[in-house]
């Protein structure tokens, strides 16, 4: 099975960086996440939004790489939220306490709803 | 005390093989680890949580043997044994590692990784404990060995 390197495209949607990730996030996907990142980051918005739905394949160096995109937005008093995560990823996000600190939404419309109403 | 899988499969006897494989120490492997054995036991009838979760264990065991145990050295294999018995499903990771088995030992705290007081990194046996039943580590100086176990009693609960 050939790996399916990560793509990462960055929009706006209502005030939200929205990052639709396509691939694995694995130790190869360091570069592509943190390149998107930067490009979200520069749109100056409070939130960012990692939309999962391409993505059916995360593995310990990409929950790590998570971790470290999590440090960033915190460091910068923005909120890092996540959808369309499959039901097997939300328990990774629950055991490793991901789910403390990023919101958790099932789509990105939940997701982008729930901040116009903050 | 833990159960010992050695201990059960003398207590249980019957053992079937139902697969062995190798895979070359290249990044990546893990995720073809991980689909030979979800194709190994698809006859089980594991709940597909069960089954995510026993694949999320194979495939952070056989990172960890590629990495750690044979350093990325495509030419030295991890092998993997799959079996089971009637009540137990058993898979078995080996690298050509020597010397204690090479796990990140210290238990990730998500506050200190995001404050910077531990590495981002070190989430593999943390995963791979709570994605199974019970796990065996050994080792001596030629070879590490994990060794996965699913208790196939409780497959129909889909309980961890």
């Amino acid at each position: 099975m050939a790996v399916r390197h990560l793509n990462v495209e960055v929009r706006l949607e209502s005030d939200v960086a929205v990052l639709d990730l396509m691939g694995e996030i694995n130790g190869f996907a360091e570069e592509a996440l943190n390149t998107a990142y930067q490009q979200a980051h520069a749109k100056d918005t409070n939130t960012i939004l990692l939309n999962f739905e391409g993505v059916d394949y995360i593995n310990s160096t990409g929950i790590a790489l998570i971790v470290g995109l999590l440090a960033k937005a915190r460091a910068s008093h923005k909120r890092l939220l996540a959808c369309n995560l499959s039901e097997h990823y939300v328990e990774i996000f629950n055991i490793t306490r991901l789910s403390d600190f990023m919101g958790i939404f099932p789509d990105e419309q939940s997701a982008v709803s729930e901040i116009s109403a903050s | 005390m833990a159960r010992r899988p050695s201990d059960s499969r003398e207590r249980n006897g019957t053992w079937r093989v139902l697969a062995e494989l190798s895979v070359p120490s290249e990044p990546g492997n893990e995720r073809r680890a991980m689909e030979a054995v979800a194709s190994a036991i698809k006859d089980l009838g594991l709940t597909q949580q069960r089954l995510e979760r026993l694949k999320t264990a194979v495939a952070e065991a056989a990172l960890n043997a590629m990495e750690h145990g044979n350093h990325y050295r495509a030419e030295l294999p991890v092998l993997i044994e799959v079996s089971a018995s009637d009540t137990q499903l058993s898979v078995k990771i080996t690298d050509e590692g020597s010397g204690p088995p090479a796990f990140h030992a210290e238990t990730p705290d998500l506050e200190a990784k995001l404050k910077g007081m531990q590495t981002p990194r070190g989430w593999g046996l943390f995963l791979i404990k709570n994605m199974v039943d019970d796990m065996e580590v050994t080792g001596d100086e030629h070879h590490h060995t994990v060794e996965l176990i699913l208790h196939l009693d409780g497959r129909a609960e889909g309980g961890k």
